[in-house]
Formats: C-alpha cells, sequence, structure tokens
C-alpha cells in the first residue's frame, strides 16, 4: 500500500509491502525493514532495521497520534495506493473552523463578525481545569461567524470561529 | 484524634489519606457529583458528597464540609493545598464548630495569608521585600500612578492569590489595562476575589523557598530550601532541593529570615516563605503559604521527614521530635509536576478517559498520583494528576534518574506533561543548574521549537498500524462486528 503521511508539516510518501507486522517500507525513495508488534493497551514496539522504537498509537478521525518518550505527533494518512500522485488534503479553500481543543465554557469573545483578525490573534477566551486559555488564529483573516456566546459550555471539537 | 476529614480532592486527598492510614487515623473524603470515581473517594474509610461539580457549590462550601465533619464524627480537618486551605474564614469555622483545622490559626492564616499584611509583617520581621504596592490596588488610575512609582517591568498579582492564577507580567504601561483586567478575572474566578496588587518585576530571579515547620510550644525550625525556578506561565512544574544555585552562607542566612518571620507572626504547623533570589544571590521576600505545598515531597526526600504527618502531630499539640541541628539535606530530590495538558498544543488542558496507565518503579522514585487507568480526568478541577520524585545521591543522579523514571511513565488516552519532562531534563542549561524563572518560556521554549522531531518515524508507525488494522479486519468472520468497529470504538474512546 502507498501512504500519503502529513505529520509536523512535512508530507511523506510511505510504500509498504509485507504483512503480519513484518514490512519493507520505501519512505521517500529510501527502503528500509519495518516490524511492528502491537503489546496490547495501545502500545506497540516498532523495529526499523533494528532500532527499537517504544510508542503509543491513538486513533485520530485522519490518522493516528504517535507518542515516544519526548515526543508525540499526529499523523495524517492519505490511502495514495490509487492515486500514487495524489495531493495531501487541504483545507476547503477559504475556509477556516477554529475548533474547541477541549471541553470548557467560553468566558470572552474578544471578535466580532468583519473583525480582520492576524495570526496569533486571541479570538476566544476558554475556561477548563481552572486556567483561561486564549484561542488564537493559527493565520490571518477576517471573521464569518463567531459560533458561541459568553458563558457558554463546550466540548471538545465544537466549532468556536469561522475565517475567511 | 482519630478520624480526619480531607477537604480536598486528587493527588493531595490521596497524599493525607497514605500518611492517616499509616498513623492508624481513620479518613473521610468528600466529593462532588463528578467526582464519586474519584481515588481518593475510594482509598478513605468514609466518602460524602458535598455538591455539584463546581468547586464552588462543592469543595468550597465550608458549611457542607463542617456539616459532614460533624456527621462523621472526624476531630480534625485536613485542607491540603488550594481550594480552602488558606481560608481564614474557614479555619475560623472549624475553630468554632470545635475541630481541629490541620494548619495555622485563622488569624495568621488571615495576616500571613494576605500577601499585602504578610509583606509588612516581613519588613517589621527585617526580611527584605520587592519594591511594590503594599495594599491592594483600587483601580486602573490607582494602577498607572502606582506603576509609575514603582517602574517597569511590573507584576500584577491576586491579592488572595497563588499558584499562577490571577498573575500577570507587564511589560509597558500601554499593557497594563488588559492586563488588569485580566488578573482580576482569573483571580475573581479562582479566589472569589478580585482584588490585585503591584510588584516590580526582578531581573534574572531564581524562585527559591524555605519550608518551615513551628509547633504551638514554640519551637520553629527550617527544612532548607527548594528550588521552583522551573516554571511556565508563572506555575512550577519541576522543583528540587537543594537548589544548585544556593550556597552554604545564603542557606543558611535564608534559613534565619524565614525564621525571624515565624517568630513574629507566631506561625505554628507547616508553611513556606517564597523568595525571589537576583542575580547577585540577595533574596527577597514574596509571600508566605500557610498550608502545605504540591512540591513538599522534594523536601521530604532529603530530610527523610514525612511533612503531613508531622503537621498532623503539631495539630494534635506534639512538640517537634528534632531541632534544627538533627536536620540534614541527604542527596538530591528532584520533582516533576504531572499535568493533564498537551504541550505539543500550547499546553491546552486535556482533560479525559486514561486508557492506560503505566507507573515507574525501581530505585528512588516516588509517584504521589490520584488516578487510576480508566480513570476520567474531570474538566473542573486543576490539571495536576501526579507529582514524580526522583531521588540521587547527587544532582546528576537525581536527573538521570528522574529521565528514566519519566521514560517508563506511560499514560495513554490523555496528553501529559511527561514527554515535555524529557526534553527539558536533557536541556544542557537545566542539566548545569543555570537557569532562571523565565527559561521554560523563553531560552527552553526557543530551543524546543528547532528540536529534531521523529516524524520518519511517526509516519511509518501510522502507516504500519493503519495495514494491521485493515489485515485484522480481513480475518474477521463477517458476522462478527462490522469492518472499522474496533476503530470506531477506539475513535469513540478517544475523542470523549
Amino acid at each position: 500500500m502507498i501512504f500519503s503521511a502529513t505529520v509536523a508539516g512535512r508530507t511523506l510518501r510511505i510504500e509498504a509491502t509485507g504483512k503480519d507486522g513484518r514490512y519493507r517500507v520505501r519512505v521517500d525513495g529510501r527502503e528500509v525493514a519495518a516490524d511492528l508488534l502491537e503489546t496490547g493497551g495501545g502500545f506497540a514496539s516498532l523495529l526499523i532495521d533494528g532500532t527499537s522504537h517504544e510508542i503509543g498509537l491513538e486513533a485520530t478521525p485522519q490518522g493516528y497520534r504517535v507518542l515516544f518518550d519526548d515526543d508525540s505527533l499526529s499523523v495524517e494518512l492519505q490511502d495514495a495506493t490509487r492515486d500514487a500522485n495524489a495531493a495531501p488534503r487541504r483545507a476547503a479553500a477559504g475556509l477556516l473552523r477554529i475548533l474547541a481543543p477541549m471541553p470548557g465554557r467560553i468566558v470572552r469573545l474578544l471578535v466580532e463578525p468583519g473583525h480582520d483578525a492576524t495570526a496569533g490573534q486571541s479570538l476566544v477566551v476558554m475556561e477548563a481545569m481552572k486556567m483561561e486559555n486564549e484561542i488564537r488564529a493559527p493565520r490571518p483573516g477576517r471573521v464569518r461567524e463567531v459560533a458561541v456566546r459568553e458563558g457558554q459550555a463546550v466540548e471538545s471539537g465544537a466549532p468556536l470561529v469561522v475565517l475567511e | 484524634m482519630k478520624k480526619i476529614l480531607v477537604a480536598n480532592r486528587g493527588e493531595i486527598a490521596v497524599r493525607i489519606i497514605r500518611a492517616c492510614r499509616e498513623m492508624g487515623i481513620g479518613t473521610v473524603a468528600v466529593y462532588s457529583e463528578v467526582d464519586r470515581p474519584a481515588l481518593h473517594v475510594r482509598m478513605a474509610d468514609e466518602a460524602h458528597l458535598v455538591g455539584p461539580p463546581p468547586s464552588r457549590e462543592s469543595y468550597l462550601r465550608v458549611d457542607r464540609i463542617l456539616e459532614v465533619a460533624k456527621a462523621s464524627g472526624a476531630d480534625a480537618i485536613h485542607p491540603g493545598y488550594g481550594f480552602l486551605s488558606e481560608n481564614a474564614a474557614f479555619a475560623r469555622a472549624c475553630e468554632d464548630a470545635g475541630v481541629v483545622f490541620i494548619g495555622p490559626r485563622s488569624e495568621t492564616i488571615a495576616l500571613m495569608g494576605e500577601k499585602t499584611s504578610a509583606r509588612r509583617v516581613a519588613v517589621e520581621a527585617g526580611v527584605p521585600v520587592v519594591p511594590g504596592t503594599l495594599q491592594p490596588v483600587a483601580d486602573l488610575d490607582e494602577v498607572r500612578r502606582e506603576a509609575g512609582r514603582i517602574g517597569f517591568p511590573l507584576m500584577l498579582k491576586a491579592a488572595a492569590g497563588g499558584g499562577g492564577k490571577g498573575l500577570r507580567f507587564v511589560a509597558t504601561a500601554a499593557d497594563l489595562e488588559a492586563a488588569l483586567t485580566r488578573a482580576r478575572s482569573e483571580a475573581l474566578a479562582a479566589f472569589g476575589d478580585d482584588r490585585v496588587y503591584l510588584e516590580r518585576a526582578i531581573v534574572r530571579p531564581r524562585h527559591v523557598e524555605i519550608q518551615v515547620l513551628a509547633d504551638s510550644h514554640g519551637n520553629a525550625v527550617h527544612l532548607f530550601e527548594r528550588e521552583c525556578s522551573i516554571q511556565r506561565r508563572h506555575q512550577k512544574v519541576i522543583e528540587e532541593s537543594p537548589s544548585p544555585f544556593v550556597t552554604p552562607e545564603l542557606r543558611a542566612r535564608m534559613g534565619a529570615l524565614a525564621l525571624a518571620l515565624v517568630r513574629k507572626a507566631g506561625y505554628v504547623n507547616a508553611g513556606t516563605l517564597e523568595f525571589l533570589v537576583d542575580a547577585d544571590r540577595e533574596p527577597y521576600f514574596l509571600e508566605m503559604n500557610t498550608r502545605l505545598q504540591v512540591e513538599h515531597p522534594v523536601t521530604e526526600v532529603v530530610t527523610g521527614e514525612d511533612l503531613v504527618k508531622l503537621q498532623i502531630r503539631v495539630a494534635r499539640g506534639e512538640r517537634l521530635p528534632f531541632r534544627q541541628e538533627d536536620l540534614r539535606q541527604r542527596g538530591h530530590a528532584i520533582e516533576c509536576r504531572v499535568y493533564a495538558e498537551d504541550p505539543d498544543q500550547g499546553f491546552l488542558p486535556s482533560p479525559g478517559r486514561i486508557r492506560t496507565l503505566r507507573v515507574p518503579g525501581g530505585p528512588g522514585v516516588r509517584d504521589d498520583s490520584g488516578v487510576y487507568e480508566g480513570y476520567e480526568v474531570p474538566v473542573h478541577y486543576d490539571p495536576l494528576i501526579s507529582k514524580l520524585v526522583a531521588w540521587g545521591y547527587n544532582r546528576k543522579d537525581a536527573i538521570a534518574r528522574m529521565r528514566r523514571a519519566v521514560s517508563e511513565y506511560k499514560i495513554l488516552g490523555i496528553r501529559t506533561t511527561l514527554p515535555f519532562f524529557e526534553r527539558v531534563l536533557r536541556h544542557p542549561a537545566f542539566v548545569a543548574g543555570d537557569f532562571d524563572t523565565s527559561f521554560l518560556d523563553k531560552a527552553f521554549a526557543a530551543d524546543d521549537r528547532e528540536r529534531a522531531r521523529p516524524t520518519e518515524v511517526a509516519a511509518i508507525a501510522a502507516a504500519l498500524a493503519t495495514l494491521r488494522e485493515r489485515e485484522r479486519s480481513r480475518l474477521k468472520p463477517a458476522t462478527e462486528a462490522a469492518p472499522g468497529a474496533w476503530r470506531a470504538a477506539a475513535l469513540r474512546e478517544g475523542l470523549r
């Protein structure tokens, strides 16, 4: 199978053949031997050309979150077997929905529809676990919609603000 | 003292219950509606519901907690830290109800717990303080006036506060108004009191604190210092004892200053005096915490004493079982605060179900935890889930042991600060002991953004995990769960 894997802003082409945990893997043209053994509880032992990695694996809507002793990385996967040249998935053109990263309560709204937000600007202040957290714009854009009101309790993943 | 009510939750409630058990004292837990499954409820001899999830309606309800104390026949209440631990009105209500409050007298809490009056006592005791307003400031006009007098940069601090809540750094006059609004709002939410005061920010400060303990017979000792400069957004995350920055002379001087203040205030029970120490090793008294501290285990580990048991013994009128000259710092201890926060997403809170939990063991490792596998960390309370402590013969050994323990500590289902600790513990400036309170937010954060990340390994792992999943769903008979059902279940678990 061929995957297009996007991780930490990088997109890698991963071609894997084999079965039962033992695979030949081509990563961006380089070939390695990889052995994935799931050891229970969401953990796995991964040997890449004999180098041992103890990792945690958590399914996400787009792929997996991979946990290391000193880092964790979200990997977005696309099946690129049929279309080997498939471009990595992009956000719907123009619109960007800012989602609540955790459950919590909306303390303050800092923008209104029509406001031109700059990259890094705080849009909403959310309270969770007794701390106020500023939810920021990842890129510049005009605020099209504010989907919450002050005092409202929201679940993780609830849309907060839509940027154009 | 036959039975103690623990007016707290989470890891500190568990810590207090452990001390009581070892002393043969019965325990009464209180809990909010969302905390029925919490570990402290399961570990205590008795547990009683005190109200709905918000702290204000449960763990801060003085009347309900005293009702439970009376109904259960508890002789004493241990408040832990946070919640009612520095609430003089609560301590007084306990005194009035004939229940021993395990901590200082209510008037001492009022005097030393309120930061502005604590500073006045410090000045009277000859203890140096950071320049600032001694009183809470009334409004923006007064804040502007006082800021002009004290000079920038300065700090806005909650008068009733602690733990980094209601605290704002203000670099210039232009930032004053926004900082005041945020500090007030956080202070109100956290402490029910929105008063703030101003203080000059010391450049390149170290945060060093002295643990003290005094009995009701006039004896007082200090249990040396804790180095607490490794802070993120003014919240301590790694503490150690001894401090790599403190010389024997400074240790003796700070200990003497702390005891002078303890005597001046007529302080009884355990307490901590927080100091800023500048680059010239001049200490400035910041505030006193009239309670146990989160980082108390590092002191326990290097001195071999049990501070919670000593608190209980002092509260029942015993004399301190040692003198100052009996106390020693032996070896080196480090604590990492394991928070339910996502270090790779700006430390946003990460409540949710703990799917897998593997706790480190082996020589010299202590885990003061309040969670278990399958437990759901609620969104309503502080994100601290555990304190991991490592001991070594010296600082180098303690760091090596802590790195080993952090790598053994596995938590899946929620994000925690564990991976972040591994990166801090190996940073050259941390290893060298060369840091100040800005280290994590500035020098470390800049280096951390540039770190090499295991992107290829992660991509291979995710791809192969997907392949394994497809192989398994192919093998499954058609009558069983539809393909992808396992994954859907895993997703639901993960997202909950």
